[in-house]
């Protein structure tokens, strides 16, 4: 067996230029595919991962703002009790506070109409007493009406003071009021009587006035002197009304 | 069919005879150049069937070199894949009537075992140095220079001789069962010579990365393991 050297060397050449071409033409290029589909294998992991810290912060973000509504909520519920409970007072003290004018306008609603009341009753007792005087003065001598009051009327005039007393009958006659007309005896016993107690002659004007049921009331000019039944009864009248009352 | 222990030129440029082995491995050359040039014109983040096909050559490539020498594949993978590729097209174009494989003459053969011995010392001097090339002739004891040299010169002789012997005992049993029996009988023993011929050349490939990674020295991760010494 011979070797062929220029044959072993041409192979050897054959063979090194086909390693270049095969380096160069196909190794290199399908190696650099590969490489870039793994870096965008890689940049797409990379994606995935960046979207999923993402996706996993904004779901750690929405979570705190759930939690975050959950105590505004809660914190908004208190609020609104303790509103309602601070409202429920007021309106209950208002409630109460208007209660308690209420009962004592009505407290003073009572009051006032049980002394109205009693004012009517007052009155018509009055009335009925007033009438039962009437009825009975009716039943006693006509004498009766004027002569027990002319020295009363006379007494009174005496107390009264002496600036009062001098204006009475001055230049003018004293007017009187009865409760009817006086008879010529009475007229004069009391003419008397008047002279007695101012000390200087006066003439007198009688005017009958069944209203005062018997007595007599002088009309002088700063002072009324009233000696009569009706003035008794009306201040009787007052006397048990202000006692009622 | 010639004998494949001599070699006839076909013609001769100026003073240089050319036979039959550099004119099919021109042609493969060509074929290999022009799929490589189609195939990888359109690559695509998505690829097709021959982009995938490719890339399942390529990978598978950079898998065994990373299993054998534990190393990134990048720098060898050139010369392995080339080594690989041009032994399996080389021995499968016996399939071709009238073309005897280039591998089946031992010209071819001793070529790819000179360029895998040249490459085993220069990748173990760009790797260690020209010093720590040579000292590694001295391990485990300076003792074992001369048997280290020995097993430089015979492992590149076993290269050449399994790849030689099997290409051409193939072509040899092809002959003569072919001269003898006829036409179609001996299409049996082609299919077998298809199966020897990929399990030569990736025998071929493993190999020469088993001499490359052993002339490199230990991979860095265990570069300083004090348990596992030297493997070569």
């Amino acid at each position: 067996m011979t070797i062929d050297w220029w044959t072993l060397g041409l192979q050897t050449i054959n063979v090194l230029v086909l390693v270049w071409i095969l380096a160069r033409f196909l190794f290199r290029p399908v190696t650099q595919m590969i490489t870039e589909r793994q870096a965008a294998a890689h940049a797409a992991l990379d994606d995935a991962r960046a979207a999923k810290a993402e996706a996993e912060a904004a779901r750690a973000a929405a979570k705190d703002a759930a939690a975050g509504v959950a105590n505004d909520r809660t914190a908004l519920l208190a609020k609104a009790r303790a509103d309602a409970e601070q409202e429920k007072q007021r309106l209950h003290d208002e409630a109460m506070t208007e209660l308690d004018t209420l009962r004592a306008d009505a407290r003073t609603e009572m009051a006032q109409a049980a002394k109205d009341r009693q004012q009517a009753l007052s009155e018509q007792a009055g009335a009925l007493a007033l009438d039962i005087a009437a009825r009975l003065i009716d039943r006693l001598p006509d004498e009766a009406r004027i002569a027990g009051f002319i020295d009363g009327l006379a007494d009174a005039v005496a107390k009264l003071p002496e600036a009062t007393r001098a204006a009475i009958g001055d230049g003018a006659p004293v007017d009187l009021r009865a409760a009817r007309a006086l008879t010529d005896a009475e007229k004069t016993r009391l003419t008397d009587r008047l002279q007695a107690v101012l000390g200087r002659p006066v003439d007198i004007t009688v005017t009958p006035d069944p209203s005062l049921l018997a007595g007599l009331e002088l009309d002088a000019a700063t002072a009324i002197v009233r000696n009569t039944l009706r003035a008794d009864l009306d201040r009787i009248e007052a006397e048990v009304t202000r006692h009622d009352g | 069919m010639g004998n494949p222990l001599s070699l006839d030129p076909l013609f001769n440029i100026g003073p240089v005879p050319i036979t039959a082995p550099v004119v099919v491995t021109w042609a493969i050359i060509a074929g290999l150049a022009l799929f490589s040039i189609l195939a990888t014109r359109r690559l695509r983040l998505l690829p097709g069937r021959t982009q995938t096909l490719l890339e399942l050559i390529v990978t598978t490539l950079d898998g065994q070199i990373r299993d054998t020498m534990d190393r990134d594949p990048a720098p060898y993978r050139p010369l392995i894949g080339t080594i690989f590729l041009f032994v399996l097209v080389a021995n499968w174009s016996s399939l071709i009537p009238g073309i005897e494989p280039p591998t089946a003459h031992i010209e071819t053969d001793a070529a790819l075992a000179l360029i895998v011995f040249a490459a085993t010392v220069g990748f173990g001097i760009s790797r260690l140095g020209l010093k720590g090339y040579l000292a590694t002739f001295a391990e485990p004891s300076w003792v074992m220079i001369p048997l280290n040299i020995v097993e430089q010169i015979t492992r590149t002789f076993s290269l050449i001789v399994r790849l030689f012997g099997n290409m051409m005992s193939g072509v040899f049993v092809i002959g003569i069962v072919l001269s003898l029996a006829g036409l179609f009988v001996p299409i049996p023993l082609m299919a077998l010579d298809l199966l020897t011929g990929a399990v030569q050349a990736y025998i071929f490939a493993i190999l020469a990365t088993v001499f490359i990674g052993a002339a490199v020295g230990d991979p860095p991760n265990r570069a300083k393991s004090p348990k596992e010494g030297t493997e070569q």
